[in-house]
Formats: structure tokens, C-alpha cells, sequence
């Protein structure tokens, strides 16, 4: 009685924190038909409303991969279906609705505060592992910086660093100041005591935009590498004062058409979204120092950011469209979209992913592994041109007697098909498919050689090939 | 998968060996230690009785060598290592190459204590690990005799290995394994290898191998329970040919293959009957005129010997082993190996000419023996030749430990725009290069314009600033692109620098007469 009580008194934000239980499943990255076990995953929400209605938010990373997902009001035992609504892997959040509108009886939604300066105090509210009830743990926040967000893996967004004890089962509640979220616990570190991570309101305010319209696109990118601008030379020779903070150098341009066209090599970084760069190739955002690439995340997909550099010791300014960079998806970690295959003669082909890739485990680093490293990771930097807009790996062998004699096993790049450029997955069917020869040739990158199937054989064969390893389609586009 | 080994296995020398046995204190603590052992158990050690014909003929050899420290280069440690050598002939030791890259100096000493002799190295060859010492003090030959190497390995089940131990001579049994066709201790040349098991700690330090009283090996490494074994027929024509002065280096197929397994596959290379053959996947970028080899041709036959369906030949001696073989078995580089290769459904003839076996024709040189390292210092920015050398300052592990994409770039084949690769090592912390102080292992790719490949390019580039900057542009891809330094002031900054990290002189070019810093 005392407990319902207590909780019945305004400002106990406990009642709108969630519990979340994800019953999940993963593919098997190099058998891409298969599924790993059922994981069962704790998990922490609270809830929002959104233009939508009522909601429960938490990290994507809590209900990725969701087979089932159950939540549970604080105090209330009973367990509510819910399904994911929006989902950003980018910025590691998502909304969950509830098929029972009843489960937000009672419950009033949090509101969203601002940026907590740092050295002010913040109250983390969850579920971790440890025990069964809600959990409060109190700290500091301790810096605001930019950080690798790694449920993606290779997105850095604005995000706070506390000493309030952020553990598994955490993710996704809410951290409280003054009764307003001001963020949404997600990471720590391995081997950083007394560090947790928290999704800062910035992030949080601009996920909750960008769904207003009933899509999730994800935070923007410049295409720009910025690097700082503090050698005295190099300032000299670009029109800046040698002794002067400001401005940062852009060092080098991604495959953004439009950045390409508007801005160049060596251009001076004078401002970005308003905010103005130092040398050290930070903004100051809010008294904290973090790296210049917030000035564009903080606009939403095709929105225009303002720019100012120097150019041949000329400031001239600039609305820079920013847009969500997908091309390097395949380099982060893949999310709720089971992976594309086909599998013909025994032959299993798949898109090249960081996920396949991480199937390699050790192996990863033998110099066979190095061209897959190489193509997806590295390629793009170097040689922009050579790209193929999906790598297709070979990625193992169901053992038939029209394969028996290969001497490739597998975790190979395919490079051509019956002469056909392997550019996506869907050029191994067409090209397998429109095959006319007595065999079909499949020639892989590098040094790893080239194999024919008995074309005849092979169609003979494939049926049984299915029903033998237990796949049932042989292909999943 | 290829079983071609000439790229993607020749980086085991260091990793094979166990241990560093090498190391003069450990060695003598190892060989006190090991002695109790062997002294307590009867059997296995050296015949007490009759001396062992090879006590006149086994010497033990020191060799000082420079140990380089590619994160230095300027700095010039030495480690001293103890190995074995045969008196093979008048005034003549024969032992193996290993350790005798940047000599300093090399003793030797008979039976196995007392006095140490200097000696001087008259021959060696690095990629066949062959050496050639003698000693000038008439007194080291005395009461030694030379011994014959056989000119065959008889096939048993079990060989001896003889060395010294604490003044005595210890033989010891070791269980014949295999002869197999794989690269050398200093060399991705493949050759053939005797490998024997056996537990015997401390092998790979040209120990002889006998049988029946002959010498038919010495040890190059040991890894596992693994001991490797140069053949002495393998050495013998070596050191013939030397001798009669057409020894050209060692030779070696420079083109990929995969084996002809896959029916499917020599069916549509349109070979008849059952599989057998090497297919060839690749030829080298810059093939000369009259290579004669193509992509796709489907290698049946090398100087005689048909190749089967794995790759592998009957060597008359050896057995079954890799067509690799065929390249060094009787024949050197700049010789011709006639080959019969199917090609479009004919057979054709062709003479392939073997390619010798030198570090240079890798991107990254699998080794640079004696010669100081190179390096180029400039306003405090260390550049260096990126070599494997370099990546193996890593450590063993260093395919896993040393950045992803220089590790890539070891696998890659030159190009006549890149023959080679210059990479900025270390920044040293100087005003005038404030703002690069934290990058490190970047590789060039330009200077003032000019394509970088070499030290003396850069060298020739740093004399044209433009604009007063000199102007470093890296790789695309890496973690930065360009750097500018200011001319003027390169001159002063080199100076302080030098003196500031007590380094020598501002540069060291193979080929060129080093500039001190003033």
C-alpha cells in the first residue's frame, strides 16, 4: 500500500519507465536460411508522445531483430504486446506501439528537456540485469562529445558521458533531470569504469522529427572530412592567421554529388549550421567542444545547412544539402532485413557484409579475408570508381557431387559470372540464369581462382541440393 | 584456394622457429639445463666410445649482426646468435644463410669449446640459405676434416641430429616426416624440404642431419615438432654450379595456378580424359615479351614430369611433391623449363624462362639484408620504404597487430607506377610541424607533385617547393591527405631536429652517399 502510494505522487517519472523483453533472432550470416537460437533480451522504455499518439521509446538495439516483444508498466505484472513502429539503427533509438491502448492508463508521457550541462546531476531510470524491480542510479554528467554509436558501428553521434552506472537492461531508459528526460541510457565502454553513455536530447528531438511524417531517414551527412588546421604553415598558405583558432581544413570529399560540386579540398571550415569551427575542428556546442560534423547532423535528410569557408582567401557562404549516406550500410551492422541469397549447384552466394564478415571470426585476419576487408571497408576511400553497389562473397559450399572437386570452399568475392560483372546479387541469378555453355564459370577476386559447374548437372541437381541442407527457397531477394 | 605458396606463404621465417634460442645467454642456460636431462637418461646422447666422425668436422659459429629497429632506424643494435657449420672442403665451412644478414662479425670454434677464430663469409645466397665462411688462422684447420655431403637422402624412418652441447657432441633421433615443396627459411622461393618430428628443443641452427653415417641435411627451423631440412643434394648443385660459376640465383615460377581437381573446369578448359594439370590463374602484371604462359593454360607437363590433378609431380627422389619443386630441382634462374599446357583444346610447348628470386620483386621486400635501414627525415616527418620488415616490427602476430591496409598492401603486386611504397613511420615533435604530430604509418603518394615510390624520389621532390610549402599528399583513403610544410624554414627545423633526437644524419638512400645534417 505504501509503495502505490508513494508512487501515485507527482513527479515519480518511474511510472512512465518500461520494461522491455525482446524475444529475438538473428540470421546466420553464411547460411543466410538459417536462424540463430531465440535470445531473450531485457530492455528499458519510457513513454512519449509522439504526433502520432501515445508511444513507448527505447534503443533499437533492444527490440532489433524482435520476434515477440513484451513490455511491462512499473509495478503491473502483466505482460503487453508491442511492435516496433519507427526504428533508427543509426541513432540507436525507436518507438514501440502498443496493440492495447489501455497499457498508457495511468501513465502520463515525459517530456524532453534540454542538453545537461556538465557537472549537473542526472538519475538514471531502468530495468538492468542484477534483479527483477526498477532501478535508479545517480551521477554527473561528465562530457559531451561525439561518439561511435556501436549498435551501427560506424556512425558517430553527439552523446553524453555519465558516471551513473549504465548496465545491460539500462538501454533505453530514460536519464531524468528535473523531471524531464534529457536522455536515453545506450553504452558503455569495455574497460572504462564509471562510464556510461546517454542519447542526448539533440538526438533524441531530431529522431522524433524525422518520423513526423511517417518515415525514419536517419541523421544527414556532410560528405566531408574535416580535419584541424593548426600548422602554422598550412594556415599561412590558406589566408589564416597563424596564431588564430579559428577555422578547420577540409581534407578530402566523399562520393556526396552536391558536396562535390559546392565545396572543395582545402577549403577553410569557417561555420557549420551556425555554429563557428576552431582549429582543432570542433564547435562549441552549448560550453562543450565537440567535433564539427554536429553542426550538419543536426538537420534533418535534404534539409540545406549553412556554410561558410574560406576559398583562395575568399569567405564565401554556402547552403550545403546534407543527406542520409547509405552506401556504406553494408560497413555498419545489418539490422531487421534478413539476408539476401542465392543458392545454385551448391554454390551459396550473399551480399558482403560487416555481419558475414564477422562469421570469418579468426580467419578474418588470413590474407584470403583481406580482399573482402579490403572491398568493403577500404575501397570506397581509395578507389571511389572500383565500387560495386552491392559485393557479392561466395560464401560457402553445400557439398554435392557436382561440387565435389572444387577447390574453392567459399569466403570468396565473386567477380564474374559467364562473363557477366558480379555488381549485385542479382546479377549472379541473371548470369546464372541466362548461362548457355556447357558449364557455368565463376571466376572470384583476387587471388582465389575460378571454378565451372556442369551446367546441366547443376540444374539436375539443385532441387536436391535444397531439400538435403533443409533450404527452402533458393533464393531470398 | 590456390596451393601456389609464392605469395601467400612466404612470411614464416621468425615464425617458425620457437623460441629465440638464438640469444647467447639463454642458449648456454638452455644447453645447462637440457644437459642434466640428457646426461641422466642413458640412451640418446653422443657415443661416448668411438668419437663421432663428425667431431672433426662440426664447428660451432657466432654471428654478431646488426638488429635493426625499424621504429629507429638511425639506431643500430646488435644481438650475437650461435649456429653450426661443416668443413665441406680445403679451408671451407659450409652453414646456412640465416642470421648472416648485417653481419658485424663471425667467429667460429672446433670441438665444441676453447678458442674462437675469426672467420669471414667467402659466399652466401639468402634466398637458396647457403653460406660459405673460411678462416684465415691456419691453426682452426688443424686436426679438422672435411666431410662429404650425400648426393642422395637415403629413405628411412628415423635420422640423427648431431650438434654441440656443452663441449660434447649430442646426436639425437628424429622421425622422418615428409619431403615437401615449400618456401625457404629467407625466401618465398619454393624448394624442396625434408620436415622431421621430433621433440628436440633448440633445432633450426644448421644442425647436420645424418644417416647411416652421412650428412644428409642441415636444420633451417623448427615449429611445433617440426624440424626442417635443407637436403644436402639440393645444396650440393648449389654449390657446384657456384663452384663452375653458373650459379644465376634461385629460380621460381612466377605465375598463380589452382590444381586441375574440378572435372567442370578442364572440361571447359577443354582438356580430354581424366583431370589432371595445373590451371594457371595469373601471370605477373609486368610479364616480358615471350612469357610464353597465359591465364587459363593448363600446365600438363614441366621438364618432363606430367603434372596430376593436385599440382604435384613424381620427383624420382622426393616423391610426390608440388610442381614448384621442378623450378629449383636441377635448375636455376635464367635457365629455360620446357612445359607442355594446354591451351583452346591443344597442347603446346613452350620453354618458360625462370625468373630469379629477389626481395625486390615484391611490393613490400619480404627482407633488406646488409644494408642500413633507409630513412629520410624532414622537418621532423620520419619517411621510410614500407617493407615487411617494417610490418614485422609488429610482432609475430603482426597480419593481425600492424594497420589492416599496409598488411594489404604486402599481398598486392607492384605495378610500373608503384614499384615500391615510401610510408611517414613517426612524426618527431617540432614547431614546424605542429598539427601532424599524431599521424604515423600514412604511405605517400605525392610530394610537390611528384608520384613518390622511393626515398630518392622524395629526396629529387623536396627540392622543388612551390609557393614556399612543400606540399605531402598521401594515399587516398588514409587517415588524412595532405599535409604542407613551410620550405624556408625545412633547413633549420632539420638541424634541431637531428640534434634534439640524436640522430646521426638526416638521411640514409641505398645507392646514394648519405648527407649528414649540415
Amino acid at each position: 500500500m505504501l509503495g502505490l502510494a508513494c508512487s501515485l505522487v507527482a513527479g515519480t517519472p518511474e511510472r512512465s519507465v518500461i520494461q522491455i523483453f525482446n524475444f529475438s533472432q538473428q540470421p546466420v550470416w553464411d547460411a543466410p536460411w538459417r536462424w540463430q537460437p531465440v535470445r531473450r533480451e531485457g530492455g528499458s522504455g519510457f513513454v512519449v508522445t509522439t504526433n502520432r499518439g501515445r508511444r513507448v521509446m527505447t534503443n533499437a538495439h533492444v527490440v532489433s531483430w524482435g520476434r515477440q516483444i513484451l513490455v511491462r508498466r512499473f509495478q503491473d505484472p502483466r505482460p503487453f504486446q508491442a511492435e516496433v513502429e519507427f526504428i533508427g539503427h543509426d541513432c540507436d533509438l525507436a518507438v514501440l506501439k502498443l496493440q492495447d491502448e489501455a497499457f498508457f492508463e495511468g501513465i502520463d508521457s515525459l517530456e524532453f528537456g534540454d542538453l545537461p550541462e556538465v557537472r549537473s546531476t542526472v538519475v538514471t531510470y531502468g530495468y538492468p540485469a542484477g534483479g527483477e524491480q526498477i532501478s535508479y542510479t545517480r551521477g554527473v554528467v561528465s562530457r559531451v562529445e561525439m561518439q561511435t554509436y556501436v549498435h551501427i558501428g560506424n556512425r558517430a553521434l553527439l552523446a553524453v558521458q555519465t558516471d551513473a552506472a549504465i548496465n545491460p537492461g539500462n538501454s533505453g531508459g530514460p536519464v531524468i533531470q528535473e523531471d524531464k528526460v534529457v536522455g536515453v541510457s545506450f553504452q558503455g565502454v569495455r574497460g572504462l569504469e564509471n562510464a556510461g553513455f546517454f542519447i542526448p536530447p539533440e538526438v533524441i528531438r531530431h529522431f522524433v522529427k524525422d518520423i513526423e511524417d511517417g518515415t525514419y531517414h536517419g541523421f544527414p551527412q556532410a560528405g566531408i572530412r574535416v580535419l584541424p588546421l593548426q600548422n602554422p604553415a598550412y594556415r599561412r598558405y590558406l589566408g589564416l592567421p597563424e596564431s588564430g583558432g579559428q577555422g578547420a581544413r577540409i581534407d578530402g570529399l566523399g562520393e556526396v554529388p552536391t558536396t562535390k560540386e559546392l565545396l572543395r579540398p582545402d577549403d577553410v571550415l569557417l561555420e557549420a549550421g551556425g555554429l563557428a569551427v576552431a582549429s582543432d575542428g570542433t564547435v562549441l556546442y552549448r560550453g562543450n567542444r565537440v567535433a564539427a560534423g554536429l553542426g550538419f547532423q543536426l538537420s534533418q535528410h535534404g534539409e540545406r545547412v549553412p556554410v561558410k569557408v574560406l576559398r583562395d582567401r575568399k569567405e564565401i557562404s554556402i547552403d550545403l544539402p546534407v543527406f542520409v549516406f547509405e552506401a556504406d550500410r553494408p560497413a555498419g551492422s545489418q539490422y531487421d532485413r534478413a539476408p539476401r541469397y542465392y543458392v545454385y549447384g551448391g554454390m551459396v552466394f550473399t551480399p558482403l557484409c560487416q555481419d558475414y564478415l564477422r562469421t570469418l571470426g579468426r580467419d578474418l585476419g588470413d590474407s584470403a579475408s583481406a580482399d573482402l576487408v579490403y572491398e568493403l571497408f577500404y575501397l570506397r576511400a581509395e578507389k571511389p570508381e572500383a565500387v560495386r553497389p552491392e559485393p557479392v562473397v561466395f560464401a560457402g559450399l553445400l557439398n554435392h557431387a557436382v561440387n565435389a572437386n572444387f577447390t574453392a570452399r567459399g569466403r570468396a568475392l565473386v567477380d564474374r559470372i559467364n562473363g557477366v560483372k558480379i555488381e549485385r546479387l542479382d546479377d549472379v541469378i541473371r548470369a546464372i540464369e541466362g548461362g548457355t555453355g556447357a558449364q557455368h564459370l565463376i571466376e572470384l577476386a583476387g587471388k582465389a581462382g575460378f571454378e565451372c559447374l556442369d551446367r546441366a548437372e547443376a540444374a539436375a541437381a539443385n532441387a536436391m541440393i535444397l531439400q538435403t541442407y533443409g533450404v527452402s527457397k533458393d533464393r531470398r531477394l | 584456394m590456390n596451393r601456389n605458396p609464392f605469395r601467400e606463404t612466404t612470411f614464416r621465417d621468425g615464425a617458425v622457429r620457437t623460441g629465440r634460442p638464438g640469444a647467447i645467454l639463454p642458449w648456454i642456460f638452455g644447453v645447462l639445463a637440457l644437459g642434466w636431462v640428457v646426461w641422466s637418461t642413458p640412451a640418446p646422447a653422443a657415443e661416448r666410445n668411438g668419437r663421432s666422425p663428425l667431431e672433426a668436422s662440426l664447428v660451432t659459429v657466432e654471428v654478431t649482426f646488426k638488429e635493426y629497429d625499424l621504429s629507429q632506424p638511425w639506431n643500430k643494435p646488435t644481438r650475437s646468435v650461435r649456429k653450426h657449420a661443416l668443413v665441406t672442403g680445403e679451408r671451407e665451412l659450409l652453414t646456412t644463410a640465416q642470421n648472416f644478414g648485417d653481419r658485424t662479425l663471425v667467429r667460429v670454434q672446433k670441438g665444441g669449446r676453447g678458442r674462437w677464430f675469426n672467420a669471414e663469409v667467402q659466399w652466401l645466397d639468402y634466398h637458396a640459405n647457403v653460406a660459405v665462411l673460411t678462416v684465415g688462422d691456419d691453426g682452426f684447420w688443424r686436426d679438422l676434416k672435411p666431410v662429404a655431403l650425400a648426393a642422395s637422402v637415403p629413405r628411412r624412418s628415423e635420422y640423427d641430429i648431431v650438434r654441440w652441447r656443452d663441449g660434447n657432441l649430442e646426436q639425437r633421433r628424429a622421425e622422418f616426416s615428409k619431403f615437401t615443396v615449400r618456401e625457404g627459411s629467407l625466401t618465398f622461393a619454393p624448394r624442396i624440404v625434408l620436415e622431421l618430428n621430433t621433440e628436440i628443443s633448440g633445432l633450426g641452427w644448421a644442425e647436420p642431419v645424418t644417416v647411416d653415417g652421412q650428412v644428409v641435411g642441415l636444420t633451417m627451423s623448427k615449429g611445433g615438432n617440426v624440424c626442417s631440412v635443407v637436403p644436402t643434394p639440393f645444396l650440393r648443385r648449389i654449390l657446384e654450379a657456384r663452384r663452375e660459376g653458373r650459379f644465376g640465383g634461385l629460380g621460381y615460377f612466377d605465375f598463380l595456378w589452382q590444381p586441375g581437381e574440378n572435372p567442370a573446369t578442364l572440361a571447359n578448359l577443354k582438356l580430354e580424359g581424366e583431370p589432371r594439370g595445373a590451371i594457371v590463374l595469373d601471370i605477373p602484371k609486368q610479364a616480358p615479351a615471350g612469357y610464353g604462359i597465359q591465364r587459363r593454360d593448363v600446365i600438363l607437363e614441366v621438364a618432363g614430369f606430367p603434372i596430376d590433378m593436385q599440382g604435384d609431380y613424381d620427383d624420382p627422389e622426393y616423391g610426390h611433391v608440388m610442381l614448384e619443386g621442378l623450378a629449383t630441382r636441377d635448375r636455376f634462374a635464367g635457365d629455360t623449363v620446357p612445359m607442355k599446357v594446354l591451351r583452346e583444346g591443344k597442347v603446346i610447348d613452350i620453354q618458360y624462362t625462370l625468373p630469379k628470386a629477389e626481395y625486390r620483386v615484391d611490393l613490400l621486400p619480404l627482407h633488406v639484408f646488409d644494408q642500413e635501414p633507409e630513412y629520410l627525415v624532414a622537418g621532423g616527418l620520419v619517411f621510410q620504404p614500407l617493407t615487411q620488415g617494417y610490418l614485422r616490427s609488429w610482432g609475430d602476430d603482426w597480419r593481425r597487430q600492424a594497420p589492416f591496409r599496409l598488411v594489404y598492401f604486402a599481398s598486392q603486386a607492384p605495378t610500373p607506377e608503384r614499384p615500391s611504397m615510401v610510408v611517414l613511420g613517426q612524426v618527431l615533435p617540432d614547431p614546424i610541424n605542429v598539427g601532424y604530430q599524431e599521424y604515423r604509418h600514412l604511405v605517400v603518394d605525392k610530394v610537390n607533385d611528384r608520384k613518390v615510390a622511393t626515398l630518392a624520389d622524395l629526396k629529387a621532390a623536396l627540392k622543388e617547393p612551390r609557393d614556399g610549402v612543400h606540399r605531402i599528399e598521401y594515399l587516398k583513403g588514409d587517415s588524412l591527405q595532405r599535409m604542407l610544410l613551410d620550405a624556408g624554414a625545412l633547413e633549420e627545423a632539420n638541424r634541431r631536429v637531428l640534434q634534439r633526437y640524436g640522430i646521426p644524419q638526416a638521411e640514409v638512400i641505398a645507392g646514394a652517399s648519405a648527407n649528414s645534417a649540415n
